[in-house]
């Protein structure tokens, strides 16, 4: 990727000379360094930066709309762009091939005479095979490979109704990279910061199409629309446009556009998952995704149903627990503090400090500390004084109040609406505790549905955004394949369609990996968390599947006892009717009600039939009686009834397309 | 290839490099010697085998007897009346057949071996756990009922294959063909239904199969199959001075081969593994008819100790008609835990013991038939404790012969068995 880089780039570097003859300390801005590396934040590949794109615009969106405490409605539209289309755009006219030789996939004279000779040769097979009436699948024709040229481009945009932005702050909201409104220390669903961003810059480096943004704020009478690209040595915004339009509508939120190099065809059911997975964690949005392209048939509109009002609450930003924190971390916070002494520092800026605890640590600190001397004055050995005791000393636990999880109604709730299983059964775990950071774990465990294949199906969520990628490594996944013995609970772990859902929340998500695609399996209070909260699904989940089996007994006892009959009837009658024969011939003398039955089988008034029928007429009998039985036990009880949550109608008809199936991998 | 390499060392240096402790063997009618005095002593000692009745026992425990084909017929049929009787009535039917779960399982240490207790269960037709194997039990009485009327002997597999569909499996018909006889009160050969042949005898023995003498001697090296009807034979005839069991086929080949009981008079048996009902009826009558001490040869681990165990004191699954299968007073002659170290077994040839193996160490541990013989809790201890097991083919390790050569007979002659 780094020959993509944009020309801009390459002329500001041919300034420095190219001859190497010494090492020049060169400065990279922020936005350079992500153009550079743009694969950890996501952007691999054009498949992959649709993806990623598409993504960081939803949860953007979604954390706008929870800002203000508005339920979300988010529309999503790529729309292709085909290449003349694209051309057309950017004002360069679409030429044709003049020297064929010069383009990678020219085919030279001798590989022609090849491809010719293998085409011949598969005609001949598919002949012969013809002739000889076997079913052959149409050869593949084998694709030449595309060529850079060939890139497909999307406009993506996306369209909330959230907070919005100011007028003022939205040039450097979109093109500084590594500033943003989310480093505080709380639960946030952005990653690294960038969201927009980098697809702004990514938009840059494969179009060169600047990113368009409308946006208003509540009560706001006009619209911002700003047009603009990122500088990106300088990490400024180069800002092409911005004005304030008419708002009409009184329309709040956001609308990003922007155009970008991707490819549908390979990252369409990525994309496609993780709007569904969205959906489940956030029963409380609207999604309406579109896919529009030349070829109607390649369409897709999926429109995701709110089913419920409730929000989970917005997180709050806490402070830090003193078992987190790294010396970098306590020098910043003494930079940033109001307090004047140590006691008021230790007091304030730290979760879980008391004044007691304050005093007791200043004392432990060493004579040189003390609780009036200014927190400003602290020398480098005294932090580093402070930080091994913050590593050593006992503190309470943080609490989870700062975390706002996804919610076990919620997730019951996204579970039904997505997958439609037989049965669900969801769980809240407590609050708990990994190097200082609160987490809360929450599990939902569904058996049976539409569109879920056979096996288990495991859907990973951390901060509430669906996490889609390397799940092998995955604390979830190794946990619901290895440490749940799903036999116990009367679950088919091959034969049953088993939805495993894992939401984690918390103020800092241990991820794995540079794509921060998984959570590592090394953390045991984290495992342990996920293990237990599964297994509670599955206690709930083992009574009902009990109690079903227990109904279909009921239903099919009759049907399984009368299989039975003949052969039963049939053996006890060949005894007999070999006993009748005897004591007909008088070879063995038997009791007198014995002989009148033995009689009565010689005289054919006892067959096969009457056997047969006195059990059939037992069991019909035992039958009714135990189904009397097992309704006085169970009685009328029926399933806890869920609420239904009605949309409220706004005028249009509400229209669910589902122009595709999904089958989760 | 062993004899070769035996000649080898020899030459060069002493015999006891590759066959240890061969210097130690005495001449061969030296052991004879000391063997007929064991045998003699041991003969004149065998007293009367208690029974239930002597120790008040029958009227807790249950047992079975052999019975003759009429009784059987008309056991099934005063059976088949009450059924009919129950079904007219409109109640449907139900059988009291005994348990045999380990619950209903008593050790009696006076008979040394294992009982049943007198538990039942009912087994009702309409319902819906027990319905199938009701069914299969009426099956299979009206089957024997045939037999009996018949006078013919099926086997185990034949009665499977009368209704396969209402069987499924061979293991369900088996199980029930047990609970039959544990409900007729009758042993499993009296009703006339047997099992394959699986053991095989050879060495010094001379009896009758239906009405055919047999020379065990005579018998090539595979032996002569253990007849499934023990009924049919009678006649034995032995000079033999012991009855050697072995575990694994293929230490019976080799002493077979290796004709070790012309070198000692002796019988040699093997039900290659686990024991049929025939091979244990088969040794219990050699032992009553011919009163000859029993040597056992089993591999040393758990499994081997569980085989000998099923000999001596009877198995869970037959405990019914224990007084019939059982062989009193077995001795564990090899290969133990102790011999690993005491014959310098290679370490190359020891297995370590897995989890389950221990486990099923220590469970022996716990059963009274082990806890009975000081010398076998002494010898489980010790494997329990060093984690090792070893097969018979271990001594192969010393050349293919030396378990006939040097092994057996060195352990005759020091008379080392518990």
């Amino acid at each position: 990727m780094e020959s993509e880089s944009p020309t801009e780039t390459k002329k500001g570097k041919s300034k420095t000379p190219k001859k190497e003859k010494e090492s020049i300390l060169k400065q990279k801005s922020p936005a350079e360094f992500f153009a550079e590396n743009k694969n950890i934040a996501g952007f691999d590949n054009p498949g992959k930066c649709l993806y990623t794109t598409v993504r960081e615009l939803v949860e953007n969106a979604l954390d706008s709309a929870e800002a203000i405490s508005e339920l979300p409605v988010i529309e999503i539209t790529i729309e292709e762009i085909v290449k003349s289309k694209f051309n057309s755009m950017i004002g360069l006219v679409d030429r044709e091939r003049v020297d064929e030789e010069l383009y990678d996939d020219y085919e030279t004279a001798k590989a022609r005479e090849k491809r010719l000779e293998k085409e011949a040769r598969a005609q001949e097979i598919q002949a012969k095979n013809a002739a000889l009436g076997k079913k052959v699948k149409e050869h593949a024709v084998s694709k030449s490979s595309k060529g850079r040229g060939e890139a497909s481009f999307y406009r993506v945009t996306c369209r909330d109704n959230g907070r919005g932005m100011p007028h003022d702050d939205i040039p450097n909201m979109f093109g500084r990279v590594l500033s943003g409104t989310k480093y505080g220390l709380k639960q946030t669903r952005g990653k690294f910061g960038l969201g927009a961003k980098m697809a702004l810059i990514w938009s840059k480096m494969s179009t060169g199409l600047p990113i368009e943004i409308s946006s208003s704020m509540r009560g706001q009478n006009y619209l911002s629309f700003c047009r603009l690209d990122i500088d990106i040595h300088r990490n400024i915004p180069h800002i092409h446009l911005h004005e304030k339009r008419d708002n009409k509508d009184k329309w709040h939120g956001a609308e990003i556009q922007v155009v970008i190099e991707g490819n549908w065809t390979t990252y369409r059911s990525k994309i496609l998952h993780y709007m569904r997975q969205m959906a489940v964690i956030t029963p409380y949005a609207q999604f309406l995704f579109k896919f529009v392209s030349d070829a109607p048939d390649k369409n897709v509109t999926i429109k995701f149903a709110r089913r419920t009002d409730v929000m989970p609450p917005v997180p709050v930003e806490t402070k830090h627990h003193p078992s987190s924190v790294d010396i970098l971390l306590i020098k910043r916070l003494i930079a940033e503090t109001s307090k004047q002494n140590l006691m008021q520092f230790l007091q304030h800026e730290f979760v879980n400090i008391g004044k007691p605890l304050a005093e007791r640590l200043i004392g432990e600190m060493g004579p040189e500390f003390s609780p009036k001397m200014a927190v400003k004055s602290l020398t480098d050995q005294q932090i580093v004084r402070i930080h091994q005791l913050f590593r050593q000393a006992k503190f309470d636990d943080p609490s989870g109040d700062c975390l706002s999880p996804a919610g076990e109604y919620n997730l019951r709730l996204g579970i039904i609406k997505e997958l439609h299983p037989d049965m669900v059964a969801t769980y809240s775990g407590s609050a708990q505790v990994f190097e200082g950071h609160p987490f809360i774990v929450e599990a939902g465990v569904s058996v049976g549905g539409k569109d879920v294949k056979q096996g288990l199906n495991i859907f990973r969520f951390a901060n509430r955004i669906p996490l889609l990628f390397e799940q092998g490594g995955d604390v979830v996944t190794r946990t619901a394949l290895k440490r749940i013995s799903w036999n116990n609970y009367k679950i088919n772990q091959t034969q049953d369609k088993i939805g495993v859902f894992v939401s984690i929340v918390s103020t800092k998500i241990p991820f794995k990996g540079t794509g921060k695609e998984y959570i590592g399996d090394d953390i045991s209070e984290i495992a342990s968390a996920v293990k237990s909260a599964i297994q509670q699904c599955c206690i709930q989940l083992k009574s009902k599947i009990v109690k079903k089996m227990q109904a279909r007994e009921q239903q099919e006892r009759k049907r399984n006892l009368s299989k039975y009959i003949p052969d039963a009837s049939n053996a006890v009658y060949n005894v007999l009717q070999e006993m009748a024969k005897s004591h007909a011939s008088k070879k063995k003398r038997y009791e007198e009600g014995d002989a009148d039955i033995l009689q009565k089988v010689s005289d054919h008034l006892i067959t096969k039939e009457t056997l047969y029928e006195k059990l059939t007429q037992h069991v019909e009998k035992v039958d009714y009686e135990m189904a009397l039985e097992y309704a006085t036990q169970t009685g009328v009880r029926e399933e806890p009834r869920e609420d239904i949550y009605l949309q409220s109608l706004d005028g249009k008809a509400n229209l669910q397309h589902h122009a595709c199936t999904l089958n989760f991998p | 290839m062993a004899e070769k390499k035996k000649r080898r060392r020899a030459d060069s240096d002493s015999n006891s490099a590759s066959q240890p402790f061969k210097n130690l063997l005495k001449s061969d009618a030296q052991i004879l010697q000391i063997l007929k005095s064991v045998t003699s002593s041991s003969s004149s000692s065998t007293s009367k085998p208690l029974t239930l009745a002597d120790l008040a026992l029958s009227s807790t425990c249950r047992e079975v007897s052999d019975l003759s084909l009429s009784s059987v017929q008309s056991t099934i049929e005063s059976l088949v009346l009450q059924l009919t009787h129950q079904i007219l009535s409109g109640q449907g039917f139900s059988f009291i057949v005994p348990s045999r779960s380990s619950s209903n399982q008593l050790y009696v240490p006076e008979l040394d071996r294992i009982v049943l207790k007198d538990k039942s269960t009912v087994r009702p037709f309409s319902h819906i756990s027990s319905v199938r194997k009701t069914t299969i039990t009426a099956k299979i009485l009206s089957l024997v009922h045939q037999l009996c009327l018949k006078n013919i002997h099926v086997t185990k597999r034949d009665l499977f294959y009368t209704d396969v569909k209402l069987f499924q499996d061979q293991v369900q018909s088996d199980a029930v063909l047990d609970d039959v006889s544990c409900m007729l009160g009758c042993t499993r050969s009296s009703l006339n239904v047997i099992a394959a042949e699986k053991g095989v005898v050879v060495g010094r023995l001379i009896f009758s199969d239906n009405g055919d003498m047999i020379d065990c001697t005579k018998m090539g090296m595979g032996g002569k199959a253990i007849p499934p009807n023990i009924d049919r034979v009678g006649d034995m005839q032995s000079d033999a001075l012991f009855i050697l069991l072995v575990e694994k086929d293929a230490a019976y080949i080799r002493l077979a081969e290796d004709r070790f009981y012309n070198r000692f008079p002796c019988i040699i048996v093997t039900a290659k593994g686990q024991p049929d009902v025939a091979t244990r009826l088969f040794l219990k009558k050699m032992k009553m008819e011919l009163k000859l001490p029993v040597l056992a040869l089993v591999d040393s681990d758990p499994y081997g100790l569980k085989i000998l165990s099923v000999y001596g004191c009877g198995s869970k699954n037959m405990s019914y008609d224990s007084a019939n299968l059982t062989t009193p007073d077995i001795k564990w002659l090899g290969i133990r835990p102790s011999d690993l170290d005491k014959y310098k077994i290679p370490e190359q040839c020891r297995l370590p013991m897995t989890e389950q193996d221990i486990k099923t160490g220590k469970d022996l541990l716990e059963e009274d038939f082990v806890k009975k013989n000081p010398g076998w809790v002494e010898e489980l201890n010790l494997m329990v404790k060093t984690k090792q097991k070893a097969e018979i083919q271990a001594l192969s390790s010393f050349g293919f012969q030396y378990l006939s050569e040097v092994y057996l007979p060195l352990k005759l002659q020091q008379q080392d068995w518990l």
